[in-house]
């Protein structure tokens, strides 16, 4: 797939999703309702712990929340149910009559369609938060977290479309959304950091690839300087771009051989 | 001379459905020269779908050959979609919430096209197709009439060789379908574009195809040119007649009485026998009408009518 | 049988008729709601109480707003499109039939992915609410407020749509309502605490009957019924309001 298409297909979808003014004013409100909710809770689990939770000072745990949330909200959480409705209706049927890879096509655009959302939210969150917790713990990290919240948004689309190749071969797997969602807020560290989490757990979501989706850009953000958390991200990102493009091509010769 | 652009050769196509084999499509066999127009007929079920779906490369048959433009479509696909252009009637190329013209600019993209001719032939596309002030306008503010407009353009944006089109005119009103099926002539005349277009509406033959084909069942059952096909098929009228006051059944060469309830008439006419005019005048006379009505046969008719002889 | 319970009983039918479907919706809902359950573990183990709030109270609260939420969104599932049927001018077959028509549009469909929900929230009560009978009823009268007030709130915000045209409010108040009833509202503090209690009425979603179970008292008692009866009234004018502008014609409508 050329750079061109990768590019155009990207401008085209985030020109699309910028057009519609309310659907933006929709976003930025619920991220800043998110992200005010879940820093409020936090801030809350800190000040009842002394001022401290699970290594998380009040001001680090803030800029944590605002991260996880900025890398959930840019992206439809419900891409999934939208690409299983795609492929049931047929509508990626017709898309294998192009002379493009229709999942690169797709993810291309599903990204495109998220940057200017997350944009956003990171012009929203630099207002919001040093009103609601101060300065950030460290500049650093926030200019780390920025790469880092693109791959989040990045790795977590790229996921839905492996997930969401199951309608290939099942019909109503439409609601298999919610698990995922639910996956991602706590092996993924977007509703709490994952030092919060037993240790067993935490060892295992750091070995899965959810926590290259909302944790990677909080743990940042928060303060704590890793920078080899990004050769993570993208090490996750070509082993779903594999799973994804096998999966998905997989489920294309199906459509080929067995018919819509 | 001509050249082969589509060929098949013993086609089938059958699929799982519930424990039992479907045979959506069954030893199919035609070729299409260069420059044709075809109508690929047949009723719902037929079988046209999925034989468009496996010429395009979206579905394997499962047995049997085929190739378009010398290239095998299940295959070659993404080569042999640079080179043709599809347009369902059902689908839509166009992005819902975007400007036809930005979509085309992602299509350009798509068929590696240059910015500068893509544009240059989305002009020309705009002036052909009357369709230019459209182009600016969100697709989603469109009629359907507009939109299969744009949907056309986009199909034609890289030139394609071959154009198929899968029920192309559902949906639109008389005008539009008039209109579009000019087109349709239009550029097959003028650009030498092979017309491959499936459907179930008999007003598609007659106006754009110069050949039809003919499936159901998922099997060939007529393959001729319009001409004769028009001579010897389509050359019958339905004519319906609500009389004021009974008359008796007419006994007339090349007309067969269908329904005659004391008042109301209604007669199939061999338009190769006797006309409709002279049917007209003998069947009417003097009496008085209260309603009437001249009908194409139903498709169904005619196809039974390919059956039977 | 009345025009409403008829209506229902035909969308249950409509969404029982799909059996696989239904029961796969269903388990992905529990096992959704099983995952804050999880979560809230998590959390308190770490936390220990906080602001008045501990495990058990939150679990309370979470029953609440399952049952509530999956009565809401499971049966009187057009609640939260009235938005869209208002901004596509689709009220046109409810408007033909000879009843009342938020009515009818509200009992109109069942979304069975949320009737998971309402099991879920009993069961969860059952297990962690102490239910005796005095408190059994405490729930069952949180829930009915907090249908009321969702339910209420939902076609107030959806009405908005036959003014503007758009489901702008529609959608920013039904997330808002969504995410900030899911958490105990004694997190927040000074004019965002107020704002639960008014603009977006989350705290009597969950929250406040969550308190009430634990803690009786006249003064949360009459508060929710308040809120009850101010959303549903609210919604319900809202409505008519935005109707009388449908059918007269002036309302918006998408091209």
């Amino acid at each position: 797939m050329s750079v061109r298409l990768v590019l155009t297909a990207m401008a085209t979808a985030a020109r699309r999703n910028t057009s519609d003014r309310s659907g933006v004013l929709v976003n930025a409100v619920f991220y800043v309702v998110v992200a005010s909710v879940l820093s409020a809770l936090w801030r809350a689990a800190a000040e009842a712990n002394g001022g401290e939770i699970a290594g998380y000072t009040m001001v680090a745990i803030t800029w944590y929340a605002l991260a996880a949330e900025a890398a959930t909200v840019s992206l439809n959480m419900r891409t999934i149910e939208l690409i299983c409705d795609d492929i049931a209706s047929g509508a990626v049927e017709s898309e294998l009559l192009r002379p493009a890879p229709v999942l690169g096509v797709r993810i291309s655009m599903a990204v495109g369609a998220a940057l200017p959302r997350l944009a956003l939210c990171v012009a929203v969150a630099a207002v919001l938060g040093p009103i609601v917790g101060g300065a950030p713990p460290s500049t650093a990290g926030v200019a780390l977290a920025m790469p880092a919240l693109v791959l989040a948004v990045t790795c977590n689309l790229v996921a839905q479309h492996a997930v969401a190749s199951m309608a290939f071969w099942a019909r109503d797997v439409r609601a298999i959304w919610f698990l995922y969602q639910k996956i991602v807020f706590v092996l993924g560290g977007m509703i709490l950091p994952l030092q919060v989490l037993p240790d067993d757990l935490e060892r295992a979501a750091m070995v899965l690839p959810f926590m290259t989706m909302a944790y990677v850009p909080s743990r940042l953000a928060s303060g704590h300087v890793e920078p080899e958390l990004l050769l993570l991200q993208l090490a996750w990102l070509a082993v779903l771009l594999v799973a994804a493009h096998a999966a998905f091509g997989a489920g294309e010769r199906r459509l080929q051989v067995v018919g819509g | 001379m001509t050249e082969t652009v589509i060929a098949t050769r013993s086609l089938s196509k059958s699929f799982a459905a519930r424990g039992r084999t479907v045979e959506a499509v069954r030893d199919i066999s035609f070729e299409v020269e260069r420059g044709e127009r075809l109508a690929y007929i047949g009723p719902n079920g037929a079988g046209k779908s999925t034989s468009i779906k496996i010429l395009t490369g979206i579905l394997h048959p499962t047995s049997g050959d085929a190739s378009v433009l010398g290239l095998v479509p299940w295959r070659d696909r993404r080569r042999l979609t640079m080179r043709i252009g599809t347009l369902f009637g059902q689908r839509s190329q166009l992005w819902f919430e975007l400007t036809p013209r930005q979509s085309f600019r992602m299509l350009a993209a798509v068929y590696r096209m240059d910015a500068d001719i893509a544009a240059r032939r989305v002009a020309e596309l705009g002036e052909l197709l009357d369709a230019t002030e459209l182009f600016d306008v969100p697709a989603r503010t469109h009629s359907l009439g507009q939109r299969m407009r744009c949907e056309l353009a986009a199909c034609l944006l890289h030139g394609p060789e071959i154009v198929f089109l899968d029920e192309p005119t559902i949906g639109l009103d008389l005008l539009a379908k008039q209109r579009f099926r000019e087109l349709l002539v239009h550029l097959n005349e003028s650009a030498g574009i092979t017309i491959f277009l499936t459907s179930h509406d008999v007003a598609d033959i007659e106006h754009v195809a110069r050949r039809a084909i003919v499936i159901n069942h998922g099997a060939v059952i007529h393959d001729a040119d319009v001409a004769s096909m028009r001579r010897t098929l389509l050359s019958r009228k339905l004519i319906e007649v609500t009389f004021a006051d009974e008359v008796p059944a007419p006994m007339l060469s090349g007309v067969d009485v269908i329904a005659h309830t004391g008042t109301t008439l209604e007669l199939a006419v061999d338009t190769a026998v006797r006309s409709v005019r002279d049917v007209l005048d003998d069947v009417l006379g003097e009496r008085r009408v209260i309603d009437i009505t001249v009908l194409d046969p139903p498709l169904e008719a005619v196809i039974a009518e390919i059956y039977q002889s | 049988m009345s025009p409403v319970l008829a209506t229902m009983r035909t969308a249950f039918a409509e969404a029982w008729s799909n059996r696989a479907a239904f029961w796969t919706q269903v388990t992905a809902i529990v096992l959704n709601d099983v995952v804050w359950i999880v979560f809230w573990i998590l959390f308190f183990r770490r936390v220990g109480p906080m602001r008045g709030w501990d495990r058990n109270s939150v679990l309370v609260l979470l029953a609440v707003l399952a049952t509530g939420c999956g009565f809401t969104f499971g049966i009187l599932a057009n609640a939260r499109r009235i938005g869209w049927f208002a901004a596509d001018g689709d009220l046109d077959a409810a408007l033909a039939l000879p009843v009342s028509p938020l009515a009818h549009l509200l009992v109109r469909r069942v979304d069975s992915v949320h009737l998971g929900d309402i099991g879920f929230g009993v069961v969860l009560f059952l297990a962690v609410g102490d239910p005796t009978p005095a408190r059994l009823a405490v729930f069952l009268f949180g829930v009915a407020v907090s249908i009321a007030v969702m339910t209420g709130f939902l076609v107030l915000t959806g009405s908005m749509a036959f003014f503007t045209g758009r489901t702008t409010m529609a959608d920013m108040g039904f997330n808002a309502m969504m995410i900030l009833s899911s958490y105990p509202v004694d997190i927040f503090v000074g004019a965002s605490k107020v704002l639960l209690y008014s603009v977006v009425p989350a705290a009597f979603i969950a929250a406040v009957p969550a308190r009430l179970i634990g803690d009786p008292g006249l003064g949360d008692a009459v508060a929710l019924v308040v809120a009850a009866v101010v959303f549903s009234g609210a919604g319900w004018a809202a409505f008519t309001l935005g109707l009388r502008r449908y059918t007269s014609g002036a309302a918006w409508t998408r091209a």
